[in-house]
């Protein structure tokens, strides 16, 4: 399972706040100007343009992909309880949503 | 250009004159000059030549003229030509180490025996230029172009890397123009055929045939200002406000003018067919909607492209019925080339399915559709062999007014991939460095073309691009600001041969790498852009020439390496690597796993990619295609493709059949041409390079997966 995000993506860091992914065995594709090999992996699941439009985007095992922020999220919580992961609360009163805009492959 | 003169063979001209000058010069000897006359000789000439061409002093000028003076007096010549004069100083000036001023002084030309061949020969580089005085004209005068490029525009180590085939300058020969260009037919709607030069105006077209007509000649002019492909954006909705009172015979005469018109104009010009593009849409597109249409006379029809969709839709239709007859002996037409546009929108479109069916009957039948996926919000104007300039927010909001849609890019520069694996030799990181040298170099060539181009158009309306600059919009015609500059790339397969010890449609993981060097070509790119300030792009490379081109230069410099990669037939010399990021051309593929591998690679490459299924003599059902075309749509991210058939032009009868024969299988003459797909557009394959004739060879055909 890969998780693609950029470095500058409010809700790529909300949910690497929120989840342990490592201990999930979620793999973190940081997509931005140096990474060819995240940008490729990105490429090979046909994905280039749903980033360009909006991330983090969560492939799963069976290389189906996720690109709506809750289906992510609710995904994630289930792998966490699977895994016996604690899962982080997030911020009282924040909401889920991209307010830099930059959310997205630029 | 100077003439060479035999020394013994003076004209009764030259005779009087050196007898009226005899006397008068140090030395008995005449000069046949770059000015068409004899004069006699005059040593201060060298000297003022190189004080005005070089930064030499006057002194060593001085000092080379004498000497030049006394080499010429030992020789005892009477004759001599200017150019002779002037390579005899360049010896010198090298012969003092004098490089700089050496190529300063250099003379552009052609040696004889080259113009001897040229003349004689077909120059096949460009398929799409015939052989004829004019074209003659036009490639010595490409020559000279080409060597003033590379010697005046570039710099040396720009040039030196053309030349040695790291990467390639395309279209040196027309140094002056810009690559190509995209633009809308609002703008003579709206202006008329009001170009600079021009002997007379015309005042907005006020009938359909007078558009065309304008079209026409203005596509024409254009394409004499640019290098590459002229391509016309919603050609079906922009002529639109003009069909309204024609029948469907007269809708349908318009389009056989049209395509009649511009595929029959390589004839009229001599040189480069113009190479057209009409985009075409059977919906009209979202962002043209609500615009207000102009009709005839250039005036506003008081109502919204969004009411022109039938009649839009018509002529779409009766294009494809053209397209679909061929021309008077059945052949396909090879331009203007049709681009549907295949969108969201198209399928919630009444009658789409119709019309799918329709151009995919073309297809089929005729090779011509091209089908160019734009899926979710994307818009886009495709043109050249796969060229598309994506409409970003700023132009969607020039849709409002969309004469102001046009769009432009500047040049293209192609990276010859397996030379960088041939020098990496399995190492990764030695790879990705040698890949972003080349990167930088490219964009470094694009400045220097960049540079070039500004200072033309700084001339303005007197200059030589003046067509390009004129502002009946109050902006240029060209937008050098929103310019994009080209990237390519060939040969990916042969990279991977080399690296990997396999080839792209081998496995997956070769895939991936691939897909890893051109995402990381990818990236360089933006961040060369974000520093120079200038928008390099990735493009297919359509390579027609340029593919043969890197084989050969590494056959001849990487022999051992080359050897095991280059595809081809050796001992004809018809070489040639995969172009671009396309597999091998002969892989035992089915097309829709062609279509989706090769897809894979689309989104990364910005400026356009394409994928070819090679149809051979086979003719598939059009629902069979139809259904091929919407699964490509709905399950891959293929930017484009075209179904490309074979056909066989007997010269003798001038029936035309189905598939390549070496006889007319009605006549039996042997007098025939085979027709099919070159890269992006059809030809004459009497007209291919050594390379292409080798990919011919090569190329599977899908001759029955279409009926499994």
């Amino acid at each position: 399972m890969t998780l693609f995000t950029t470095d500058d993506c409010v809700l790529c860091a909300q949910l690497k706040k929120q989840f342990d992914l490592s201990a999930m065995e979620v793999q973190v594709e940081v997509l931005g100007n140096n990474d060819a090999g995240a940008l490729a992996h990105l490429a090979w699941h046909g994905l280039v343009e749903k980033a360009r439009k909006a991330l983090p985007i969560l492939v799963l095992d069976d290389s189906s992909a996720l690109d709506e922020f809750g289906h992510i999220e609710s995904h994630l919580l289930d792998r966490a309880a699977r895994y016996g992961c604690g899962v982080a609360s997030r911020h009282a009163g924040k909401q889920a949503g991209c307010e830099s805009g930059s959310c997205a492959l630029q | 250009m100077g003439v060479v003169m035999p020394l013994n063979a003076e004209t009764a001209q030259a005779r009087t004159q050196r007898v009226v000058n005899e006397d008068s010069t140090d030395i008995a000897l005449f000069v046949r000059s770059s000015q068409d006359d004899m004069t006699g000789w005059n040593r201060q000439r060298i000297v003022d030549a190189l004080l005005r061409e070089t930064f030499i002093d006057r002194g060593t000028a001085e000092k080379i003229s004498r000497d030049i003076e006394v080499t010429i007096q030992a020789g005892k010549v009477k004759t001599i030509t200017g150019p002779l004069i002037r390579e005899m100083v360049n010896a010198k000036l090298l012969e003092m180490g004098l490089e700089e001023a050496r190529r300063m002084h250099t003379r552009l030309g052609v040696p004889l025996y080259d113009v001897d061949q040229l003349l004689v020969q077909h120059n096949k580089e460009n398929a799409n230029v015939p052989h004829g005085p004019e074209a003659t004209n036009l490639t010595l005068a490409e020559g000279i172009k080409k060597e003033y490029a590379l010697l005046h525009v570039f710099t040396p180590d720009v040039a030196d890397a053309h030349l040695s085939g790291d990467l390639h300058l395309h279209d040196l020969g027309f140094i002056d123009r810009p690559y190509c260009s995209g633009q809308s037919l609002e703008y003579i709607k709206k202006f008329g055929l009001n170009l600079p030069h021009a002997l007379s105006m015309a005042k907005p077209a006020k009938h359909a045939e007078v558009l065309l007509a304008h079209m026409v000649k203005f596509a024409a002019s254009l394409q004499s200002h640019f290098a590459g492909a002229i391509g016309w954006d919603a050609i079906n909705l922009f002529y639109a406000p003009y069909l309204e009172e024609l029948s469907d015979d007269g809708v349908k005469q318009l389009a056989q003018m049209m395509i009649y018109e511009f595929s029959q104009q390589a004839v009229a010009r001599g040189g480069q067919a113009i190479f057209s593009d009409v985009n075409i849409y059977w919906e009209v597109p979202k962002h043209f909607v609500d615009v207000p249409a102009i009709g005839p006379g250039g005036v506003y029809t008081g109502k919204t492209y969004g009411e022109y969709e039938k009649q839009a839709q018509r002529f779409a239709w009766a294009l494809f019925e053209v397209y679909k007859e061929g021309d008077a002996a059945g052949r396909p037409f090879f331009f203007p080339k049709p681009l549907v546009h295949i969108t969201e929108k198209f399928f919630k479109t009444d009658g789409h399915m119709d019309f799918l069916h329709h151009i995919c009957e073309v297809a089929s039948v005729k090779g011509n559709t091209y089908f160019v996926f734009d899926r979710g919000d994307t818009a886009k104007i495709s043109e050249c062999c796969r060229l598309s300039f994506k409409l970003e927010a700023s132009d969607i909001e020039d849709a409002k007014k969309p004469w102001k849609m046009r769009y432009s890019a500047l040049q293209n520069v192609t990276i010859n991939l397996p030379r960088l694996a041939f020098k990496a030799q399995g190492d990764d990181t030695k790879l990705f460095a040698l890949l972003t040298e080349k990167l930088q170099l490219a964009a470094k060539a694009h400045g220097q073309k960049k540079k070039f181009i500004e200072r033309l158009m700084s001339l303005g309306k007197g200059g030589p691009l003046s067509l390009l600059a004129m502002d009946l919009d109050g902006e240029p015609y060209l937008k050098l600001h929103k310019c994009s500059f080209l990237i390519g790339m060939v040969g990916l397969n042969e990279l991977i041969r080399v690296h990997m010890g396999q080839e792209l449609h081998d496995s997956d993981a070769s895939i991936k790498f691939g897909l890893k060097v051109i995402a990381h070509m990818n990236i360089v790119c933006n961040k060369l852009a974000e520093s120079m300030g200038m928008k390099f792009v990735l493009e297919q490379t359509p390579a027609e020439s340029t593919a043969f081109r890197f084989a050969k230069l590494d056959l001849a410099h990487f022999t051992t390496d080359a050897e095991k990669v280059v595809q081809g037939n050796r001992e004809k010399g018809e070489v040639y690597y995969s172009n671009s990021t396309l597999f091998n051309v002969g892989a035992n593929m089915s097309p829709i796993a062609r279509v989706e591998k090769e897809g894979l690679f689309h989104p990364l490459i910005e400026a356009g990619s394409i994928t070819h299924i090679w149809l051979g003599e086979a003719q598939p059902d059009k629902e069979a295609l139809a259904s091929f075309v919407i699964n490509v749509f709905k399950y891959t991210q293929n930017d484009q493709i075209a179904f490309s058939p074979e056909f066989t032009a007997c010269l003798a009868c001038g029936k035309t059949s189905r598939g390549l024969s070496e006889t007319c299988p009605y006549c039996e003459s042997k007098d025939v041409d085979g027709i099919t797909r070159i890269t992006g557009y059809f030809t004459k394959i009497s007209s291919w390079n050594k390379g292409k004739l080798g990919e011919l060879h090569d190329r599977y055909r899908n001759v029955d997966r279409f009926n499994q």
